[in-house]
């Protein structure tokens, strides 16, 4: 016999010393690893997922300055289109109230039709002109005609001859003047008073306002 | 001998033990892992939430100073409204009368480059603009 009873219950005894100490050691060493990788494993998580965040809220705050900016913008506009569209109002109110006061002008009124009549004569050069007016103007262009005829030809050396369309007469509410035509009807001059206002406020209309509003302080060339 | 058997079992109760312990200490492990899953979004909510209070305190300011520059701007534009309108006023008849004036001066010029055809023409003398 080996060894005796003794010696082999020391033995294992030993064994199991040995087979308990080597299972705690190998716990041991999965604990530490175990909280070894925790701390990695949460770093990483957190540092990842914290950077995420990092961004999307910058993002956000780059957002908002962005909208800040462009409502600014789009109100800034709303008030320059404001003050725009004020001094257009103005203008029209002051075209129409000129409208309105045109037939009380610096010349006569009969003188103002002779006057018209001739200057559209010498835009249009024809031998033959309808001309149409208003009915009441028709009688005193009647007793004008032949004074208008001779300073036509004086400055002309033309004759010409001017047929008054009594079938379209010009509408009563107009403040006067005429218009003419050639009898085909091809060219076509309206000088009426009304039709003079809308020519001369479009020609007019940077004295206009520089007149109305001051002049213009942006402007930095005037030439 | 009925000692040996018994030393076996003794032995082999502590691989079992052993076994066991190292199986309880993986099963710590993992559970470990999972607690660190866990505390990281715990860690991770309360950053987010702190970081959008912050959010929200920027943006209040920021659309608060807009406030301010918006109401600047409108009374700006009310004022310049206003100043158009008085400087109207003031000069509407003077415009209003020139412009009537223009409109009702009419003085019939012939065109500058018209050359009439025959001699006998008399000279007048030409006033300015046609207008």
């Amino acid at each position: 016999m080996a060894l005796s009873d003794a010696d082999v219950k020391k033995q294992i005894k030993h064994m199991m010393a040995f087979i308990e100490q080597e299972a705690n050691e190998k716990a041991d060493e999965i604990d530490a690893k175990a909280e070894e990788e925790f701390n990695i494993e949460k770093g990483r998580l957190v540092q990842s997922q914290r950077l995420k965040i990092m961004e999307h809220f910058e993002k956000k705050e780059k957002q908002i300055e962005q909208q800040k900016k462009i409502q600014m913008s789009n109100l800034m506009n709303q008030a320059r289109l404001k003050v725009l569209k004020a001094r257009e109002d103005l203008i029209q109110d002051l075209l129409d109230e000129a409208r309105r006061r045109l037939g009380r002008g610096s010349q006569h009124a009969t003188q103002l039709l002779h006057h018209l009549v001739l200057q559209s004569l010498f835009q249009l050069l024809e031998p033959k002109v309808v001309l149409r007016c208003r009915k009441d103007d028709s009688k005193h262009l009647d007793k004008m005609l032949p004074d208008i005829y001779s300073i036509y030809k004086k400055k002309t050396n033309m004759d010409v001859i001017i047929t008054i369309d009594h079938n379209n007469y010009l509408s009563p509410e107009i403040s006067g003047g005429a218009e003419l035509l050639t009898p085909d009807g091809k060219i076509f001059i309206s000088n009426t008073l009304e039709s003079r206002l809308d020519m001369m406020a479009r020609q007019m209309m940077p004295e206009i306002r520089c007149a109305l509003f001051g002049a213009n302080a942006n402007r930095k060339f005037l030439d | 001998m009925a000692s040996q058997t018994q030393g076996i079992q003794q032995l082999l109760q502590a691989e079992k033990r052993a076994a066991e312990k190292v199986a309880e200490a993986r099963r710590r492990k993992t559970q470990r892992l999972k607690q660190a899953k866990e505390e990281a979004q715990g860690e991770l909510e309360q950053y987010r939430r702190t970081r959008e209070k912050e959010f929200q305190q920027q943006r209040a300011k920021v659309l608060g100073s807009q406030g301010d520059g918006i109401e600047r701007m409108q009374q700006e534009t009310e004022e310049r409204v206003k100043k158009i309108c008085s400087s109207y006023k003031e000069n509407q008849e003077a415009v209003i009368s020139r412009v009537i004036d223009i409109v009702c001066s009419v003085t019939p010029t012939v065109h500058i480059n018209f050359v009439p055809s025959n001699e006998n023409v008399v000279e007048m003398a030409d006033e300015t603009a046609v207008l």
